[in-house]
């Protein structure tokens, strides 16, 4: 992609673009190789990013709010954790039978709510969440409320199962690397560059003939498709699954990892998922002080890198010393 | 020359031996507790942490395990099944902890099982048993079986009143779902109906509209089944309703059925431990286990409910006594020599593990007391 006339990256600047996605790559790339208890931790991390992905579609390209994103992740988690634990399916049908059901719900949910804005639209997926969260809890004789689900296998195909933590983290890797590249083919296609116009300004998206109401509603199909995924992929990695695990708090952390690695951005997503898993981490032995810290250490970055360490590099671009042209240069593209 | 190079090799021979001996004098018998120090589990798992805090100082104080020191390891699993795994498996992969003894949060020890079960250490827990019988075979439970706290105040119903209708008030909780159950099925072996059973949340700020149902189906006592803050508000919403209703408490702090105690006076009832009632229980070795706690208890935290403190004592000892029968510190070894302890005395009750059993306690140990004057007396 050209640079546009009117910025200039310095060195540092793209160097700072690209240091925390290599970062986030190369502690995954460690966590690989050394094992122990950071294998869970970058596992959880990935899983997050696939959940992330999917909420960045929706809040980042689409620029609408989505507070019931853990909704999705519990049916898709619940419906991989059911059928192979209750019914014996194997757990690769039982993920993509849950993505299905994700998006119908998705569809189903979507048609009536996508037509508020702003605040409205955030409450009514607030809602959904609670909806959701309050189902699995009290339809005890499929979800077996609080007592959770155990024995969920892992995944695998046919009688060849993934059940060492390395295999595990690689194969969450490469489930993170499709899902961001299918994020960037999203970003890329027709359809990406409809939802970033309507997240500019639904009428002036509408006077370009993009139908507001489909891409808003095939935007949230999407994202739900990816919480889905990530629900399903948590019960096969952790083989339990219980109501709290899909609560609001999932969604605060998909939030905070969001703004955190950097909304409307590819690797925004897994730079935050990373972060936010490893900070806690890396303030543990603070013990009671944990949290005030970790809580300290979320407000300087916000503050410091307010659109997300994946965009920390645009804070080093400079205004060009020369006035900005009256007319594009010829074979600029608009 | 000679003599100096076998000198200086006899010289390194005794460093490299004493070295040996101090590193295996500093060898530490490593205990893991996942515990949920904040969430909805604080109140319940900081108890149990305190009383495994107590226990430690004292077992160091005698000396250790076998000449080995208990060394504690808290980790927070903040009540989530999710937080539950991460901290075992980093008390399992980088702390390389010998056994755990972890805290109540159900749904954080059935999440880490399959790992714990993997890694061959024997799980002492405050929670139910996890749901899978390759896991159950590594976990223990020190809880009591969720059908002696329902029978102590069938029982009482029975035998001391003509109340023959009782309304369950429960939590979604895993433990207060099966008493739940134990309530519903249980009744008619002591001529009770149940005609009404309620589920809250536990921030319910109101319980109204369910105590109303209760009493217009001719429910005179509510037996409720869950911990914290919503008993006394369950109380409350008794007297401000003007009935004449009997609460009956399920196990909990003392400091919960103090002031539920003082708004219901001798309406309100309770499931109480026999550390709560530790003037009240006769001589014997129940009371005498109870009093060697309980001074070290009260000596750092005053007039604190022992309960939970008291059964997190209870399986550092239980746990104490395998390892001195398998003559090991090895989880396998361990694991084996707990399904061998029966009759063990704890300030809970009796504990008979066995290779079928692992919920130790299988007697009922509970009573059925009130509060008069801000003190427990037993009914």
């Amino acid at each position: 992609m050209p640079t546009l006339p009117t910025t200039i990256s310095t060195n540092a600047g793209l160097l700072l673009r690209y240091l925390p996605a290599v970062l986030a790559v190369g502690l995954i790339a460690y966590a690989i190789v050394a094992g122990g208890h950071f294998v869970t931790l970058a596992g959880f991390a990935l899983i997050y990013a696939v959940f992330v992905t999917g909420l960045n579609i929706f809040m980042g390209y689409a620029g609408q709010a989505s507070f019931g994103q853990n909704a999705f992740a519990a049916i898709g988690g619940y419906a991989s954790a059911v059928l192979t634990a209750t019914y014996g399916w194997p757990p690769i049908p039982a993920l993509i039978v849950g993505a299905a059901g994700a998006a119908l719900c998705a569809v189903v949910i979507g048609y009536p709510t996508l037509r508020l804005r702003g605040h409205y639209l955030a409450m009514a997926t607030l809602a959904i969440g609670l909806i959701v969260y309050e189902v699995t809890v009290q339809w005890q004789s499929v979800t077996q409320g609080y007592m959770g689900i155990s024995g969920i296998p892992p995944l695998g195909i046919g009688s060849w199962e993934v059940t060492s933590d390395r295999a595990q983290l690689i194969m969450l890797s490469i489930v993170v690397t499709l899902c961001m590249a299918s994020a960037w083919l999203i970003r890329n296609s027709r359809f990406g560059r409809a939802i970033v116009a309507l997240s500019g300004s639904e009428d002036a998206a509408r006077a370009l003939g993009v139908d507001v109401a489909r891409y808003k509603l095939a935007a949230f199909v999407v994202s739900a498709v990816y919480a889905s995924l990530a629900g399903s992929l948590f019960v096969h990695i952790v083989g339990f699954v219980s109501p709290e695990v899909f609560g609001m708090h999932m969604v605060i952390l998909g939030f905070t990892m969001l703004y955190v690695g950097g909304i409307g951005t590819i690797t925004g997503p897994l730079v935050g998922a990373i972060v936010i898993n490893l900070l806690p981490e890396t303030f543990r032995g603070l013990k009671d002080y944990q949290d005030l810290v970790y809580g300290a250490a979320l407000i300087l970055l916000l503050i410091y890198a307010p659109g997300g360490l994946a965009s920390l590099g645009n804070a080093l671009k400079r205004r060009p010393s020369t006035p900005i042209p009256a007319t594009a240069p010829k074979g600029a593209r608009p | 020359m000679k003599t100096v190079r076998v000198l200086s090799i006899a010289t390194s021979l005794a460093a490299a031996a004493a070295f040996t001996t101090a590193a295996q004098a500093q060898e530490v018998y490593k205990i893991g507790v996942s515990a949920g120090l904040t969430g909805y589990a604080a109140a319940v798992d900081r108890a149990w942490r305190d009383g495994l805090e107590v226990a430690v100082e004292y077992v160091n104080s005698k000396g250790g395990i076998m000449g080995r020191k208990v060394q504690l390891i808290v980790e927070d699993n903040k009540s989530e099944p999710q937080e539950a795994v991460t901290v075992y498996r980093k008390m399992i992969g980088s702390d390389k902890v010998d056994i755990f003894i972890s805290g109540c949060v159900s749904a954080g020890n059935f999440a880490a099982a399959p790992f714990v079960t993997r890694a061959q250490i024997p799980m002492m827990l405050c929670s139910i048993l996890p749901p899978q019988p390759d896991q159950v075979k590594w976990a223990f439970s020190f809880l009591a079986p969720p059908r002696f706290e329902v029978e102590t105040r069938y029982a009482y119903l029975k035998d001391k009143t003509q109340i023959r209708k009782v309304g369950v008030l429960h939590d979604p909780s895993p433990y207060a779902n099966l008493q739940k159950d134990i309530a519903v099925k249980s009744a008619a072996n002591f001529g009770i109906e149940v005609p009404v059973v309620e589920q809250y949340k536990t921030d319910d700020a109101d319980f109204s509209p369910q105590l109303s149902k209760m009493n217009a189906a001719g429910a005179k006592a509510v037996m409720k089944i869950g911990l914290g803050g919503s008993t006394l508000t369950v109380a409350k919403n008794i007297k401000q309703l003007g009935q004449d209703t009997l609460l009956l408490g399920s196990v909990d702090d003392l400091a919960v059925f103090k002031p539920a105690g003082e708004t219901l006076g001798p309406q309100f009832l309770f499931v109480a431990a026999p550390a709560q009632i530790y003037d009240a229980l006769p001589d014997g070795a129940l009371k005498q286990e109870i009093g060697r706690f309980l001074p070290l208890w009260r000596a750092k935290q005053g007039d604190r409910d022992p309960f939970w403190a008291g059964k997190a004592w209870d399986a550092l000892m239980v746990t104490i006594a395998a390892i001195e029968r398998a003559k090991s510190f090895e989880g396998p070894k361990v694991r084996d020599a707990v399904e061998t302890i029966s009759a063990f005395q704890g300030t809970g009750g009796v504990y008979n593990f066995s290779p079928t059993v692992h919920q130790g306690i299988t007697e009922n140990p509970f009573f059925l007391a009130t509060m008069v004057g801000g003190k427990v007396q037993v009914k």
